[in-house]
């Protein structure tokens, strides 16, 4: 079998169930161990890693994209979008996901996802049928509902770096697979939990690092719980209309990010809920990465108020210290546990 | 060393500005804006609109925006966050600023087409002052305006116009409200009007007459004022063309500036140019505020989303270039002056990919509009110098 053709993106506010079922591999791009050099031609030093990472990867002639789609979650990625065009042959797309979650842009995000439909129909030479997105759609479920009850016992980050940047059938195979083995190991632990907040972060040490000093993970990142987790309501799906319907509500209903307006303030709320049965906070936010970092002063303030302590990491990619970040979560376990 | 020539309308806008700033302890209802919202609708509804951006500029110009930024800074505020923000955010817990501070917000009113910054700025100052906040949302116009987007756009200054009515006790007149749009036509006309002074040799007028003379473009758009206003500076500068005289004696060189200006080294950036005999015509800063005048809809309320959403931040670099270009060839500009600003990423990201699409020699200066901590003198200095040479040879 020819190997198929892929799509990258960038944000999990992209719907991966549309590209799938045109028949491409949604893959998600994110930052790697090689070290910022091209892409200081292109980008100012003040940007954060999920922006540098990934352009930094493209120009080095690395990624064997067909086309990328980017969403204007953030400042940073919107100005991306055109970079990547001047610099790339590949066919970009830039995805007008709204900043405001309501009702009325509810029906202007349906418009968005069959603009997109039709660019990856015309990418593709064929037309995605009801049938092409309901199997995408029923793939997805079934690949989320695995990762949700993985997560329920213990996060693993790698599994969901494989669902992001793999096929979703193999990757519902090997979920299946880990979620028997863990439910067997019955890792019931009296460890103390640690919420994990953050935006995006590819580099699997650094969880490990946080279990090692002795926390068990309770998550809340982009690469972890927020790139699989909503709360729409599974339904029965009738024609296309309605798998579109779908879709726009399984985006407004996924787990609250910073980059979006909700209504009463959910991203908020989410945060400080999750974090009502844990010991610590860790936020893991990347330098220079405003919706975040705006938020996390008064996270911080307001978990502070109700006796939770946080540690904030500032991380770029790659990595330059983890035994610095070892001390500094040794330091902070010891305080929390305390 | 070349002489700093003012404008006599600096002392009418210091005036205008302080009237300004005093009517907001006055109001009865007010609402913080975002520099790119549609100020038209608050005036119709006779709300008071505060700016914290001018706010931000004014700070940076009176060279106190660090010592509240730190303010902020010590409550948590990353030092890496747009450092308007920071500095607002910090006089509003201090309490005070060279303005004595802002009046606290009735609502708040964000519009995402300068950037997503203020979206999470204004989210911080509505659980600070606990008071609503209405974003309206404009798309990203990369290439096109698709009639879907106007449509988006649209359907929210309705929901707008509701929030207004719910908040003031008021309906909204419709009459009032096309006089103001026309008032704001007017005042943006004269001051395009202004800046187009600049395409004379030599240009009466330098980009920094722009800047310190912008805020009735800014925050009194749709009132009298502006029209008056930029109708005398124009007057001004009409006269000073008559004499032949420019704003910087003998201009050799002409030159374009990108970005937000550098608010507490405006002076020592017009000296600079100055001693070198070059003369900063136009800026793409100033110019941003021309494009709210362009309604091509005869329904107001569309027209209002046809012309606020593709504004100049929010279009594709491509289309950015295409208006650089248009303003070296309309300027007769030699060359342009980049400013890499910190602050603001929307504006600074993609400016390397700008300077390869414009036609004509560019530099970068990397600097942040008001936190002066982030500059380095001698840096800046060497780099200004060495262009100016290249320029001459």
């Amino acid at each position: 079998m020819a190997k198929r053709e892929e799509i990258g993106y960038f944000c999990s506010f992209t719907p991966k169930e549309l590209i799938k079922s045109a028949g491409f591999l949604p893959v998600r791009v994110l930052a790697d161990e090689r070290p910022i050099s091209l892409a200081n031609a292109h980008i100012q030093s003040y940007c954060c890693s999920q922006v540098k990472g990934p352009l930094e990867k493209m120009l080095t002639g690395d990624l064997n994209l067909k086309g990328a789609v980017f969403t204007r979650s953030c400042d940073s990625l919107m100005r991306l979008t055109d970079i990547w065009d001047l610099n790339s042959k590949m066919e970009v797309y830039d995805l007008e996901f709204p900043t405001n979650i309501n009702e009325r842009s509810r029906n202007y995000f349906v418009e968005e996802l069959y603009r997109f439909k039709e660019w990856l129909e015309k990418l593709s030479g064929r037309e995605i049928s009801f049938e092409d997105l309901k199997g995408s759609i029923d793939l997805y479920e079934e690949l989320e509902k695995i990762l949700y009850d993985v997560y329920d016992i213990k996060p693993d980050y790698e599994l969901t770096l494989r669902a992001e940047t793999r096929d979703v059938e193999e990757v519902i195979r090997e979920g299946k697979s880990r979620l028997k083995q863990l439910k067997k190991a019955n890792t019931q632990n009296s460890k103390a939990k640690v919420l994990v907040t953050g935006s995006v972060c590819p580099f699997l040490e650094v969880y490990k690092l946080i279990e090692s000093v002795g926390f068990s993970i309770v998550d809340d990142l982009c690469t972890g719980t927020r790139f699989f987790k909503s709360d729409v309501e599974k339904r029965e799906i009738k024609d296309m209309e309605d798998a579109m319907g779908f879709l726009a509500d399984k985006y407004f209903l996924k787990a609250p990010c910073p980059t979006k307006n909700y209504e009463g303030d959910r991203r908020f709320k989410y945060l400080l809920d999750r974090a009502q049965k844990v010991d610590g906070v860790v936020f893991i936010l990347l330098k220079f990465c405003e919706p975040h970092l705006f938020d996390y002063a008064q996270l911080k303030k307001e978990l502070g108020s109700r006796g939770k302590r946080t540690l904030l990491l500032e991380l770029e990619f790659p990595i330059a210290s983890l035994e610095q970040l070892r001390t500094r979560l040794e330091a902070f376990y010891e305080m929390a546990v305390s | 060393m070349g002489e700093i020539k003012k404008l006599k309308t600096n002392q009418r806008m210091g005036e205008l500005l302080q009237e300004y700033y005093l009517r907001g302890f006055q109001e009865e209802t007010n609402c913080w804006i975002t520099s790119g919202g549609p100020v038209e609708l608050l005036y119709a509804m006779g709300i008071y609109p505060v700016y914290p951006e001018n706010h931000g500029a004014l700070m940076g110009a009176a060279k106190v925006a660090p010592k509240y930024a730190e303010v902020a800074e010590n409550e948590g505020f990353s030092q890496d966050l747009c450092s308007y923000a920071r500095s607002d955010i910090g006089s509003a817990i201090a309490g005070d600023s060279p303005v004595g501070g802002l009046p606290k917000p009735n609502f708040l009113f964000s519009c995402n087409n300068i950037c997503n910054t203020v979206v999470k700025w204004y989210q911080v100052l509505s659980r600070m002052f606990k008071v609503p906040h209405f974003l309206l949302d404009t798309p990203f116009v990369r290439k096109e305006l698709k009639e879907s987007h106007i449509d988006y756009v649209e359907s929210q200054l309705y929901d707008l116009i509701e929030f207004l009515e719910k908040i003031t006790g008021n309906e909204f007149d419709e009459s009032r409200f096309s006089r103001i749009l026309m008032s704001s036509i007017e005042g943006i006309n004269a001051y395009r009007e202004v800046l187009q002074m600049g395409r004379h040799k030599p240009s009466p007028l330098t980009c920094f007459d722009g800047f310190i003379n912008m805020a009735p473009i800014v925050c009194l758009r749709g009132t009298e004022a502006p029209i008056g206003f930029y109708k005398e500076m124009r007057k001004e500068l009409e006269e000073r063309v008559k004499n032949g005289v420019g704003a910087v004696d003998d201009e050799e060189i002409r030159l374009l500036w990108d970005n937000i200006p550098i608010w507490y080294r405006l002076r020592g950036l017009s000296e600079f140019f100055s001693d070198h005999n070059a003369c900063l015509v136009a800026d793409t800063y100033t110019n941003a505020w021309t494009d709210f005048g362009e309604l091509s809809s005869s329904d107001p309320i569309r027209g209002i989303a046809e012309a606020y959403a593709p504004i100049y931040l929010n279009i594709g670099l491509e289309r950015m270039a295409e208006i650089v270009n248009r303003l070296i060839d309309t300027y007769g500009v030699d060359g342009v002056v980049i400013h890499s600003n910190r602050s603001c990423k929307p504006y600074s990201f993609g400016q390397y990919e700008i300077q390869k699409m414009i036609d004509i020699p560019s530099v970068v200066i990397e600097a942040d509009m008001t936190d002066s901590r982030v500059f380095s003198e001698a840096q800046v200095q060497t780099r200004l110098e060495a262009f100016m040479e290249m320029l001459r040879s």
